[in-house]
C-alpha cells in the first residue's frame, strides 16, 4: 500500500477536515491526531458532529476538504483501496447491526472467511474464542433476535475483533442499551483497550473515559472545542460550553 | 336448467383437461423461472446509480405495467414474425409471460432489497465487503425471505395470465375448455371445469406460500 511520505503521522490524522450536509457545516476545520494504541473518547451534545467524525475514518461518510490519513493512507486518494483499509478498522454501531439471518458465530466469521479469506475451520475456532472472550461461549449458535441488547453488542464487538483490526471505532455503543446491560459492554471495551487497540469512542460514559482514555475530545456544533486528559477535562473544563455540557450529563 | 349440465361430457373430456392442466403447469413454471431471471436483471439495472442502465430498466417496467398483457402477447405473436422473427407459439407464449411477469417481479425484488435496513449495508461495508459480497452474503438472503410471499402471489397471477395463451392456440387448460365449449356447444361445462382446475392450482400455490412462511418463520427472525 502507498504510504504518504509526509511528516510524522498518527494512526488517524485529521488535518483541517471539513464536511457539509447541504449548507450545514457538520465538521469544522477538524485537526486531530490519534496515536497508535491511544484511546480517545469523543463527547459532546447531540448534533455536535461526533458520530460524523468517526464515520469519516472508515469512509462511511466522505469528507469535503482537508486531509484524513488513516494507517498511512489518505482517504479519497485514488491509490487508497478503501475496502482493503476497512478490513483494518472495526466499527461498532449504536444499533449493533448484527446480521439477523446469521448466528452469533456466523456473524463473527462471515467477514474473516469471505473478506480475509481465512479457512472456515480456522475462522470458526477464532470466532468461538472471541465469543468466549466477550462472555458468550454459550450463545455461539444463537440468532441475534434471541439475544439481549448487551449480548448483541458484545457479539458486534467480537465481530469486529474477528478481523484483527488495527483500529476500533465505537459510535455510542451503549446508548441503545438498558442501564443494567451497559457495564457488560463497557467491560469488554476496557479489555479491548487494555490489549493496546487504537480506539476512538463516541460515548458519554465518563467512567469508561476515566478508566482507559488517554484523551477526551469535546465537540460542539461541528468543531473540537476542547481536548485534554480525562482528569483535566472532567475536573477543570476550560470552556463554558464544556462546563454546561458536563453539568448536564453528570447531574444524573 | 341444471338438468342440462352434462357431467358425462366433462368426464369424457377429462383426458383433454388433464393434458391442458399439465401444459399450464409446466409452461407457467418455465415462465416463472424466466420471469425471475428477467426480474433479477431488471432489478439489478434499476438499482444502479448511473442512468445508463437505470433509465432503460424503468422505461421497460413502466411500459409493461402500462399495457395489457394481451397487447404484448399479440405484438410478440403477430408483430415479431413481420419483423423477421418467427417463433413457435409455445415459445412466444412463455416469452410473453416471462417478459411481462419479470417487470412485476423486478419491483417485488427491489422492494425486498430496499426493505433491508441501512445499518445492514453499513455493517457489511465497514467490515470491508465489496458490493457483490454484501449483496450475496447480507442483503439478498434477507431480502429473499421478505420477497417470497409476494413472489408466490405473482406466481398465482402468472398461472391465471397463462389462460391468454389459448388465444394463440397453445393447448393449455383454457384451450381445453374452449374446445369442449365449441365441439359440443357446452360452455358451462367447459369453463366451469377449467375454473375448478385453476382453483386447484391456486390452492396448491397458496399451500406452498404457507409452508414457506412457516419455514421462514423459524430461522433467523428479525430483531
Amino acid at each position: 500500500m502507498t504510504k504518504t511520505g509526509m511528516t510524522k503521522t498518527g494512526m488517524i490524522d485529521f488535518r483541517g477536515v471539513n464536511k457539509w450536509f447541504g449548507s450545514l457545516n457538520v465538521l469544522k476545520d477538524i485537526t486531530l491526531s490519534v496515536e497508535p494504541k491511544e484511546v480517545v473518547v469523543v463527547c459532546g451534545p447531540s448534533g455536535s458532529g461526533k458520530s460524523t467524525l468517526i464515520r469519516c475514518v472508515n469512509g462511511l461518510e466522505a469528507i469535503k476538504d482537508g486531509d484524513l490519513v488513516v494507517d498511512g493512507q489518505r482517504l479519497g486518494d485514488p491509490a487508497t483501496n478503501m475496502t482493503q483499509l476497512r478490513t483494518e478498522i472495526g466499527f461498532v454501531f449504536q444499533s449493533f447491526n448484527l446480521y439477523p439471518h446469521k448466528t452469533a458465530l456466523e456473524n463473527v466469521t462471515l467477514a474473516p472467511i469471505h473478506v480475509r479469506k481465512i479457512p472456515r475451520a480456522e475462522a470458526e475456532k477464532a470466532g468461538r474464542e472471541l465469543l468466549a472472550k466477550v462472555g458468550l461461549a454459550d450463545k455461539v449458535n444463537a440468532y441475534p433476535a434471541q439475544l439481549s441488547g448487551g449480548q448483541q453488542q458484545r457479539v458486534a464487538i467480537a465481530r469486529c475483533l474477528g478481523m484483527r483490526p488495527k483500529i476500533m471505532l465505537f459510535d455510542e455503543p451503549t446508548s441503545a442499551l438498558d442501564p443494567e446491560m451497559i457495564s457488560e459492554v463497557l467491560d469488554v471495551m476496557v479489555a479491548v483497550a487494555e490489549e493496546g487497540m487504537t480506539m476512538m469512542v463516541v460515548t458519554h460514559e465518563m467512567g469508561f473515559a476515566r478508566k482507559v482514555a488517554q484523551r477526551v475530545v469535546f465537540m460542539d456544533a461541528g468543531a473540537i472545542v476542547e481536548s485534554g486528559t480525562p482528569e483535566e477535562f472532567f475536573s477543570h473544563p476550560k470552556t463554558d460550553r464544556s462546563r454546561a455540557f458536563l453539568s448536564k450529563i453528570l447531574r444524573h | 336448467m341444471l338438468e342440462n349440465f352434462s357431467f358425462r361430457t366433462i368426464v369424457e373430456y377429462l383426458p383433454l383437461f388433464g393434458q391442458g392442466l399439465v401444459t399450464t403447469v409446466w409452461l407457467s413454471a418455465l415462465s416463472f423461472v424466466g420471469a425471475l431471471i428477467v426480474g433479477i436483471v431488471l432489478c439489478a439495472m434499476n438499482l444502479q446509480r448511473g442512468w445508463l442502465f437505470r433509465v432503460p430498466a424503468k422505461a421497460y417496467i413502466d411500459a409493461v405495467r402500462a399495457t395489457p398483457l394481451l397487447a404484448q402477447l399479440y405484438f410478440l405473436y403477430f408483430g415479431l414474425p413481420r419483423l423477421g422473427f418467427v417463433l413457435p407459439e409455445l415459445v412466444v407464449g412463455i416469452l410473453a409471460l416471462s417478459l411481462n411477469s419479470g417487470a412485476y417481479i423486478a419491483e417485488i425484488i427491489r422492494a425486498g432489497i430496499l426493505s433491508i435496513p441501512r445499518g445492514q449495508v453499513e455493517a457489511s461495508v465497514a467490515s470491508g465487503m465489496t458490493y457483490v459480497q454484501r449483496m450475496r452474503l447480507v442483503v439478498l438472503p434477507q431480502a429473499f425471505k421478505v420477497t417470497i410471499p409476494p413472489l408466490l402471489g405473482q406466481a398465482i397471477v402468472l398461472v391465471k395470465d397463462s389462460a391468454l395463451l389459448s388465444l394463440i392456440s397453445v393447448s393449455e387448460l383454457t384451450r381445453a375448455g374452449q374446445l369442449l365449449a365449441s365441439d359440443r356447444f357446452m360452455p358451462a361445462e367447459g369453463f366451469l371445469t377449467i375454473a375448478a382446475f385453476y382453483l386447484l392450482l391456486y390452492y396448491g400455490l397458496k399451500g406452498l406460500a404457507g409452508l414457506s412462511s412457516r419455514w421462514l418463520g423459524t430461522a433467523g427472525a428479525r430483531t
